[in-house]
């Protein structure tokens, strides 16, 4: 899966989760105040892109620092990254 | 002649809710000593009661103007303690509790109402639940003791009116907590209060306006982490479902 396309699985995935147009679903959207997410809207979030990605996110600090789209976006192609190295290397 | 009906609509309907909600401040003292001292009731069911019968006034007195219809209501299943969920089309939204079968419910709502000092003292006694300021867990803890009383949790899951007619987003506080305390959900339908009071304007339009009691979700058909996000996402179905059907 290449980068677009896990930035529009993101997308796509949140968008469905929380009845949000997709047309919203920008970079530069503000989490809390663009797409009106709430603090249990942050612990669904969680749960639908481990469930998309296989990546986890339950207790990672970086989630907390989340305030933009597009730092998630960032956050979850790292963690992919991670994943995908520590299957190669195991 | 339109505009006559509106300019009349316009100012019986603001005089009536002005007049009600001063002489309901003013009478409350006396009204809320004499139940407690009468029925024995607890102060919050008191002041549910109170807000009940107020809501039932606003209902009569705007008569002339609104139509209200109740529909689909069936009072058994109405008797075990569940979260109400409604959707969210006006100001007068709130004033439907009048038109509950029971007086016992409470609300739950976002922070703003609770800065209207005209209506907080009232909020605060029949210990309405603020679901933006309070932690999860003081809100799990209210709502629980909301049910141990059997008393009724009333929720707009949008959080606020919709601004374009379309029925917004359904945040999941109310699953969330139907599915930890295991309470039954009924989806309630609010038609016509935005033919009312159309958000952005300030003239009132008579209507009609409807109140269709759905059949009661129980949680339990819901698992998984997301259970409550399924739970959400059947019960707006149901409320656009009927109010699609009246169109």
């Amino acid at each position: 899966m290449d980068d677009a396309t896990v930035v529009k699985t993101i997308n796509e995935s949140l968008a469905t989760e929380f009845e949000i147009d997709l047309e919203r679903m920008v970079p530069e959207a503000h989490l809390i105040e663009d797409l009106e997410f709430d603090s249990l809207d942050f612990v669904d979030m969680v749960v639908v892109l481990q469930k998309a990605f296989g990546v986890k996110l339950r207790n990672e600090p970086k989630v907390r620092e989340i305030r933009l789209l597009g730092d998630l976006h960032k956050l979850i192609l790292e963690k992919k990254r991670e994943l995908e190295q520590q299957q190669s290397e195991s | 002649m339109q505009w006559v009906g509106v300019v009349c609509a316009t100012i019986w309907i603001v005089g009536a809710t002005a007049f009600l909600t001063l002489a309901g401040i003013l009478v409350f003292p006396f009204l809320f000593l004499a139940l407690c001292l009468a029925k024995r009731w607890s102060t919050v069911r008191c002041t549910t009661f109170l807000v009940w019968v107020y809501g039932r006034f606003w209902l009569a007195l705007t008569w002339p103007f609104t139509r209200f219809e109740r529909r689909g209501l069936d009072s058994a299943q109405f008797d075990t303690p569940s979260i109400l969920v409604l959707n969210h089309l006006s100001f007068f939204d709130s004033f439907l509790l009048g038109a509950l079968p029971d007086f016992a419910a409470t609300f739950a709502l976002r922070s703003w109402p609770f800065r209207m000092p005209w209506f907080r003292p009232f909020m605060n006694l029949a210990h309405y639940v603020d679901m933006e300021s309070l932690a999860w867990d003081e809100i799990e803890i209210r709502a629980r003791e909301c049910f141990a009383d059997g008393r009724h949790l009333m929720i707009f899951p949008e959080g606020h009116r919709s601004r374009d007619g379309r029925m917004g987003r359904f945040h999941s506080g109310a699953f969330k907590l139907a599915c930890t305390l295991g309470v039954p959900v009924i989806p309630l339908c609010i038609r016509g209060t935005d033919k009312l009071l159309p958000p952005g304007r300030f003239w009132l339009a008579p209507a009609k306006v409807s109140l269709t009691f759905l059949e009661p979700i129980l949680p339990t058909a819901f698992s998984g982490e997301l259970a409550h996000a399924e739970l959400r996402r059947v019960v707006k179905e149901r409320i656009l479902e009927a109010y699609r059907k009246d169109e």
